[in-house]
């Protein structure tokens, strides 16, 4: 079985509009601490596809992208911290 | 009624599952040039346009279909398309974006829907509506002969020979920059073509490849059921309420298609699993209605929405929907700016 991820922090941006996921996200992983995890629930598509590639680009680590139920996925990031 | 009309229905399905896959919406592809430098959204509609600038142009010779760029008011252009650009940064959609996320259930978009219908009634036939005549009055320049200015037309050149010649130069711009951005092609995904149409977002050139032909095809079925134009979006709002509630007999190949683009982007989510009742907080609720709200001002005023000008007017080098388009541009970079750029900057 894979191993859990325990994330340090989560980001419920469920049921928000454009690009609300992205932003929030970006937003929250800049703040957090080099090595930690942050859990993102998301359910919008556009940003399911593109908060992967923004962390990435942005130099943090993404760990998984996990489809939950229906449009609702969570997204694992490694913050590159300051 | 025209039988003809309900050619709109193959259309809108398409445009709405196309719309969904693809996850085709201006604010997003406007917006996030200067929010998340991302470009995927911006290219397809490039595409999309030239794709159409090609075609409208062959089939306009052929006679298939006739160039039918909206009347260029100035002033309603360049307000109407800035408030719609505001409007839509506010809504956290443009008006295909939050019609194709109303089909996979995202209330956000319905409640800007409900927004962009309410004030768009208002501005085309209620209290709004002395100002758009007003603006609309002092603003509109026609040719001599009366005919609706294009890029062409205004300078004299014929049409055919400008449309293919500006698709001709971003061929060979897009051609040498590809050269010289080769090397960075991604790993092939082995996954089948089933799975890629349903299940997956699209890639920008196979949503700009298919919007394009749904365009194209919307112009010849439009014009068969007596409409000389392409897709549009806000209209088909404006007249279904019109017919439905409001006791008007309007309802045409447009309000046909705009219904079917719904079910379609439903359908679509359905299949990708997508859809799913979902509701942002109350306060998100109210800013995406005053966002439809000033979207429904914006196209009533401007004479169309981002579909109308940009999609469908911009390959007719229409000079309306060239300017309008870039209104449509400044107004959400202007708030988005505000809203997004800065913020992020200052943490």
């Amino acid at each position: 079985m894979a191993e859990e991820i325990k994330p340090d922090e989560t980001l419920d941006v469920r049921g928000e509009i454009c690009p609300n996921p992205d932003v929030k996200t970006m937003v929250k992983l800049k703040k957090m601490a080099q090595g930690q995890i942050l859990e993102v629930l998301v359910d919008y598509p556009l940003s399911v596809e593109r908060i992967p590639g923004n962390a990435e680009k942005n130099g943090h680590k993404v760990l998984k992208v996990e489809k939950v139920d229906g449009p609702d996925h969570k997204i694992y990031i490694e913050a590159k911290g300051g | 009624m025209n039988p003809l009309i309900f050619l709109g229905i193959p259309i809108g399905l398409a445009f709405g599952f196309a719309l969904q896959r693809g996850r085709f919406c201006m604010n997003s592809a406007f917006r996030d040039i200067i929010v998340l430098k991302e470009y995927a959204l911006l290219k397809a509609v490039g595409l999309a346009i030239l794709i159409q600038m090609v075609a409208f142009a062959a089939l306009d010779m052929a006679g298939v279909i006739t160039i039918s760029p909206n009347t260029f008011f100035w002033g309603a252009n360049m307000l109407g398309g800035f408030v719609f650009g505001i409007g839509m940064v506010v809504a956290g959609g443009c008006a295909s974006g939050i019609t194709y996320r109303f089909g996979e259930g995202m209330v956000g978009a319905m409640s800007a829907v409900l927004g962009l219908i309410l004030v768009g009634l208002m501005t085309t036939m209620g209290a709004f509506h002395p100002l758009v005549v007003a603006i609309r009055g002092a603003t509109t320049v026609t040719l001599a002969d009366g005919a609706n200015l294009t890029l062409a037309n205004i300078f004299g050149i014929p049409h055919y020979a400008l449309a293919f010649g500006i698709a001709g130069v971003a061929l060979i711009i897009w051609a040498i920059r590809s050269k010289s951005s080769k090397g960075s092609s991604k790993e092939a995904e082995s996954i089948s073509v089933g799975t890629k149409i349903f299940k997956k977002g699209w890639g920008w050139q196979a949503t700009a490849i298919v919007i394009a032909i749904i365009g194209i095809l919307a112009f010849i079925a439009s014009t068969a059921a007596g409409r000389s134009y392409g897709l549009a979006i806000c209209g088909g709002y404006w007249t279904t309420i019109q017919s439905l509630l409001l006791g008007q007999n309007l309802i045409g190949w447009l309000s046909v298609m705009l219904l079917s683009t719904i079910l379609g982007s439903f359908i679509g989510a359905k299949i990708a699993g997508e859809a799913k009742l979902r509701a942002p907080a109350p306060k998100v609720l109210i800013q995406t209605f005053f966002g439809g709200c000033l979207m429904g001002f914006g196209a009533a005023l401007g004479g169309g929405c981002n579909i109308t000008h940009i999609l469908t007017g911009v390959p007719q080098l229409a000079l309306s929907s060239i300017l309008n388009g870039a209104f449509i541009i400044f107004g959400c970079w202007a708030l988005a700016y505000f809203w997004f750029v800065r913020p992020m900057r200052n943490l």
